[in-house]
């Protein structure tokens, strides 16, 4: 075998090993990126089912745990842009993002009845913000949508918003779709109960909003 | 578009991988090892000077010639004017009478009809060389060109080259890409890979000079056209690493497509219009197999890479643009915590920074073993940045131009 033919073996073998060994350290970094995803997903679980369980066993109105509740509440606010970043790095095909997917959501429904149940004892009027938006292509506008309510949430912390993937296969989320009785236009918006349609200007999305809400929107508790 | 990306990284990581056993193999040793040792015997050689229009730099290059460390009595110099329009006839002429120095002056007719008018008066040197005239050598170059022709069979031994005082960043640019590619011809002359023996400063084998004929016009790649000469005359092109020439790059942007138009389209006319055969030729496997057509992998890669790479730029930068404007400017440029969560791993950026790192492992040894001198650390940033949004320019513009035969210009 002539030195050519054996270094272009040789170099062949080496690309493929250099390409295996890129393959596996991004794959590494991917499966740490879902592991965290994973991890603060549990914590927020417990955390949620904490309240949760605070909330029944006593019975004075817990009101005092309505800090802890905003607190998670922007937790899940970082586990969701997370998630959209490790659903864009390794695409809406991916098994387990998919199903961390699908556990967040059900964080976010949960953490909604909440906040609904902490208001109606405690007679706050917090914010919420129910998102509907569509990775699949068919939403012009909902990067932007989902960038303003970033931006509205970020400017007032208490801004409880969640966001949901309207094609997500999750029996829970089709519930909610159910009974708001979405119609599918997206994006939609379910901002104090009251539904909308699409997203022109952040202007135009805060005139959604009830009157007064956006200043005063940190819980105020009686 | 990963269907495209990932061949060409492939590509890229095979090429690497293929140097470095290149460069670790015995001949490659062997040449390093040999590169160390100057050479004590002395034949006769004639270096010849093409000049047209070089009146500010012409008196350089003679000086420094005049400089190398050689015998008097054995080393002459012919330096042809080439019809030009500014001082350079006075130039020259300031070195018509010294001995060593013949001067030749001709209505313009092209590079290559000064340097054949030019072997017409080399006498009975047994080596021929040529130096552009916007470079200058360091004195220990001719000994080690001399060294470097250690078979019979070779040909044409190429030296060193680098850019003297890079200023501009499109300098500083050109500075690292010009180590890399020592590198490369040190790599490839070892096993008998090159198809151009550059402008500045590669010498002939007078006697295969002649055997092979004249230069030609080559569509202004007459040193390229050459060199594709030599190697289907199945003859050899060596390397002397240490053989420092230093030459002006381009300092500004359309200089330097101007000149790297004229490469390209060079390269890819000589190739596909009169040396075809050496493309897959196994005569020699190394030109036919991997060097020639890598090289146009290189040039259609580039452009297909950059055209694709731009245009999903292009079009991210209008969705950001376009997302950023659902809320206030001061958002977008908050700044947000940071945590190792959101690093850009992907296969693209992994195996960019791994190329990209292994070319400044090559520029080093480039610098190092030529003993180059200048700043490496400050002209490889300029260079990591640029190279990849300049170079395919020339590289389209330098199709476009074979394409629709528009006829290159000089300058």
């Amino acid at each position: 075998m002539t030195l050519f033919a054996r270094n272009s073996l040789l170099a062949f073998l080496m690309a493929l090993t250099l390409g295996g060994i890129v393959f596996y350290t991004v794959d590494h970094f991917n499966r740490m990126r879902l592991a965290e995803i994973s991890a603060i997903e549990d914590q927020i679980s417990i955390d949620t089912l904490s309240l949760d369980t605070q909330f029944s066993l006593l019975a004075a109105t817990p009101c005092e745990s309505v800090a802890s509740s905003t607190t998670l509440s922007s937790e899940l606010a970082d586990l969701g842009s997370r998630l959209s970043y490790a659903e864009d790095q390794l695409g809406s095909n991916n098994e387990q993002v998919m199903r961390l997917k699908k556990q967040y959501s059900l964080l976010e429904i949960r953490d909604y009845l909440l906040t609904k149940q902490f208001a109606a004892k405690c007679s706050t009027r917090p914010v919420t913000v129910l998102y509907f938006y569509s990775n699949a292509g068919d939403c012009a506008d909902c990067d932007k949508a989902g960038y303003a309510l970033s931006y509205l949430h970020t400017t007032y912390p208490s801004l409880r918003v969640y966001s949901f993937d309207y094609n997500l296969d999750l029996g829970a989320l089709k519930t909610l779709i159910a009974i708001t009785k979405l119609e599918g236009d997206l994006p939609a918006f379910i901002i104090d109960g009251k539904t909308s349609y699409g997203f022109t200007t952040l202007e135009d999305l805060q005139k959604r909003f009830p009157k007064g809400a956006l200043a005063t929107s940190t819980p105020a508790t009686k | 578009m990963d269907l495209v990306t990932y061949p060409f990284l492939f590509i890229a990581l095979y090429f690497e991988a293929f140097l470095l056993l290149t460069f670790l193999s015995s001949p490659a040793r062997e040449q390093r090892k040999n590169s160390t040792v100057i050479a004590t015997a002395t034949p006769k050689v004639a270096i010849i000077v093409p000049c047209w229009n070089e009146e500010s730099t012409v008196a350089g290059t003679v000086e420094s010639l005049l400089a190398l460390d050689y015998p008097a009595d054995k080393l002459s110099l012919v330096l042809v004017n080439d019809g030009s329009t500014d001082g350079t006839a006075a130039a020259i002429d300031r070195f018509a009478t010294h001995p060593q120095v013949t001067a030749i002056h001709k209505e313009n007719g092209g590079k290559f009809t000064a340097m054949n008018l030019a072997l017409e008066h080399v006498g009975d040197a047994e080596f021929v060389g040529f130096l552009d005239a916007d470079s200058f050598v360091a004195p220990d170059a001719l000994r080690e060109i001399v060294a470097g022709f250690t078979t019979g069979d070779t040909a044409a031994v190429t030296a060193s080259m680098s850019i003297h005082e890079p200023r501009t960043l499109l300098q500083r640019m050109q500075y690292a890409e010009y180590t890399f590619s020592i590198m490369l011809r040190h790599v490839f002359s070892s096993i008998n890979g090159l198809y151009v023996t550059p402008g500045p400063f590669s010498f002939y084998r007078y006697a295969a000079l002649k055997d092979l004929g004249p230069f030609k016009h080559a569509y202004l790649a007459e040193d390229m056209e050459m060199a594709m000469r030599i190697q289907r005359a199945g003859l050899k092109i060596g390397n002397a690493l240490r053989a420092r020439v230093y030459t002006k790059g381009p300092a500004t942007l359309p200089k330097l497509i101007k000149q790297r138009t004229r490469w390209t389209t060079g390269f890819i006319r000589n190739l596909f219009f009169d040396y075809r055969d050496l493309i897959g030729g196994k005569k020699n496997a190394v030109l036919g197999i991997l060097v020639l057509p890598l090289g146009i992998l290189a040039i259609g890669g580039g452009i297909l890479l950059f055209v694709f790479e731009l245009s999903r730029l292009v079009e991210h930068g209008f969705h950001v643009a376009s997302v950023a404007q659902a809320a206030p400017l001061s958002y977008a440029f908050t700044i947000h915590s940071f945590t190792w969560f959101y690093l850009p791993i992907t296969f693209l950026t992994v195996a960019g920074l791994l190329l990209a790192t292994s070319n400044v492992v090559w520029m080093s040894l480039g610098k190092n073993l030529s003993k180059t001198p200048g700043s490496l650390t400050l002209n490889v940033v300029p260079y990591l940045f640029l190279y990849v949004f300049v170079a395919p320019l020339w590289l389209i513009t330098s199709v476009s131009h074979v394409a629709l035969g528009t006829r290159t210009v000089w300058r």
